[in-house]
């Protein structure tokens, strides 16, 4: 059973190893690309916080993944993944900004359509309007910490050697951070399906104990991390270089921007405070880290002045709502059915 | 957690007092420049001249040494990659103010130049005016350190002052070709005063390039 677990699993660890390529990237991507952090100290602070933000709050946002569909076998998650994974990297190699959370909740949709189990609407409505909120919330943030960052330097009057001390320090810091909201937000997208099939047990030991879910989530954490370490330095380079050309402070406002972005769509402590307080939450979705940094740059650029903006990449962005999870779905559902056909496998448990 | 903080910095700080010092000898410099003509006029010269213009040697060579300095600090250790080019130029450019103050200072201890005396008033001016220009290239270079909003006060007043010098250069030179003095002794003191001359537009140069790194500089 654990042997064939692991096989199963496979893709999920795929899907993780190409989140932690490219999401990692959108992370640290500035400050490695400018020289401002070293490409060892990024990777290992990112994998660190990606493990913990993945193992401490990682069940909210997939808890919602779970509800639009509770994929019920082994095989059907293992084939989720695999789509979802497939449909990112295809997307990647024809350079569309690509979101792992489209992909997967494509997949989804199309195992639903496979086993015959109705989709939650609410949720899907949920889940799509957080795609648009999320680049919208990134900028909206994003400008607003242009525009008090400015002010603060304005009136600050620091060195130029000490704010740049101030920099690498602030880009660690929110790196960190960041790190620990994409684990905690995108851990759904590559463990979630696999969450009501996974056969792993409790783990106790002494004070410390850790539920099935989480083990399945450090699992999915340490892919990440393989990811960060194998591939993410080449993706950092390009992006240092191929954003607008940014400073490492504007670097630092996209970073905060982008996971705080994440963190608020992840985070079910912040949920919690809200409801207490009896104001509107936030839905707990797993967003596109890589959306959330587009939307922190076009804020900045708005801020700036809206000079050679490059409008058409919103269309992009748009385009890969609609036709990101329509080519999951597809591959997901022809996938499903050459798996169970001719593999023999189960892929759904009938009510 | 004082002992952290002190660690975190040091570096930074020490080279913070680096770049200060580097601009204190611009102004030094200038300074010393302008007595040493006014010594000059009055004295030729003097052991006093001599004094002087060994010590405007000393200042360029210690800002060499300072330069170097901060250099090799900022690669280093790796410090503002982003704009570590243009503040290598920037001090590059800084450096060639204070060597062309020396390169001017020391023609006239060679050629001992005969100045005579209806021009000194007109040679002071300019000496005041070139030193005037190179203090505010100093404080408009420092500013563009700490409080990037004061450049562009700073480097409109260079402009000024440059214009004003280009001025006064123009018609002391006209004066000395409308003298009744041999062409030779013409020839000389005009090519003086271009040479003072040039120290200002030296200092609009780095100016027009402080600009720029300021432009840079905003996020």
């Amino acid at each position: 059973m654990d042997h064939m677990f692991f096989i199963f699993l496979s893709s999920g660890l795929f899907l993780g190893w190409s989140l932690g390529a490219n999401d990692a990237a959108n992370i640290f991507g500035t400050a490695v690309g400018t020289k401002m952090v070293r490409f060892k100290t990024a990777a290992i602070i990112a994998s660190i916080f990606v493990i913990l933000g993945a193992v401490i709050s990682g069940s909210g946002a997939s808890k919602t993944l779970m509800e639009l569909g509770a994929v019920n076998t082994l095989a059907g998650a293992f084939m989720c993944a695999f789509a979802a994974a497939v449909t990112v990297y295809w997307m990647v190699k024809s350079s569309l900004p690509v979101s792992t959370s489209q992909a997967i909740v494509g997949a989804i949709i199309g195992w639903n359509i496979y086993s015959n189990k109705p989709t939650d609407y609410t949720i899907l409505s949920q889940i799509i309007s957080t795609w648009v909120l999320c680049p919208v919330l990134a900028g909206l943030i994003a400008i607003l910490l242009y525009f008090l960052t400015k002010y603060w330097l304005k009136h600050a009057k620091i060195h130029l050697l000490r704010l740049d001390s101030y920099t690498r320090f602030g880009l660690i810091a929110t790196g960190a951070f960041g790190a620990y909201a994409l684990g905690s937000n995108n851990i759904g997208n590559v463990m979630g399906v696999f969450v009501d099939a996974n056969p792993l047990h409790d783990v106790h030991w002494r004070n410390f104990s850790l539920t099935s879910t989480q083990l399945l989530f450090l699992i999915g954490g340490i892919a990440i991390s393989v990811g960060i370490f194998t591939r993410s330095y080449k993706v950092m380079r390009t992006i240092g270089k191929k954003i607008i050309v940014m400073t490492p402070i504007t670097a630092w406002i996209v970073v905060v921007a982008q996971s705080i972005v994440l963190f608020l769509f992840a985070s079910q402590g912040l949920e919690q405070f809200l409801l207490s307080k009896s104001l509107p939450t936030l839905p707990l979705v797993p967003v596109s880290s890589s959306q959330a940094i587009i939307g922190a740059v076009m804020g900045i650029g708005l801020a700036k002045g809206g000079h050679n903006m490059r409008w058409d990449i919103l269309g992009k962005v748009s385009l890969g709502w609609v036709t990101t999870p329509i080519i999951s779905a597809v591959i997901c559902f022809i996938s499903l059915f050459f798996l169970e056909n001719v593999f023999n496998q189960i892929v759904y448990i009938a009510d | 957690m004082f002992h952290v903080k002190i660690s975190l910095f040091a570096k930074t700080k020490s080279l913070e007092s680096k770049i200060d010092l580097f601009h204190d000898k611009i102004i030094d410099v200038a300074m010393t420049f302008q007595k040493a003509i006014r010594v000059y006029l009055n004295e030729q010269r003097s052991n006093e001249y001599k004094k002087l213009n060994k010590q405007i040697k000393q200042i360029e060579h210690d800002a060499d040494i300072i330069r170097r300095d901060i250099e090799s600090r900022l690669y280093e250790h790796n410090l503002i990659p982003d704009l570590r080019a243009d503040v290598l130029n920037l001090v590059e450019n800084l450096d060639k103010i204070i060597n062309k103050f020396d390169e001017v200072a020391y023609r006239f201890y060679i050629e001992r130049p005969e100045f005579p005396q209806e021009y000194h008033m007109r040679m002071l001016e300019l000496c005041d005016q070139v030193t005037d220009c190179c203090e505010n290239t100093a404080i408009a270079s420092r500013a563009f350190f700490r409080d990037i909003s004061s450049v562009r006060d700073y480097s409109q007043k260079v402009y000024f002052i440059e214009h004003e010098t280009d001025v006064s250069s123009g018609h002391m030179k006209e004066a000395i070709f409308d003298s009744d003095l041999p062409l030779a002794n013409k020839l000389q003191l005009s090519n003086l005063v271009t040479e003072v001359a040039d120290i200002a537009d030296i200092a609009e140069d780095c100016i027009d390039e402080l600009l720029i790194f300021t432009i840079k500089r905003d996020i």
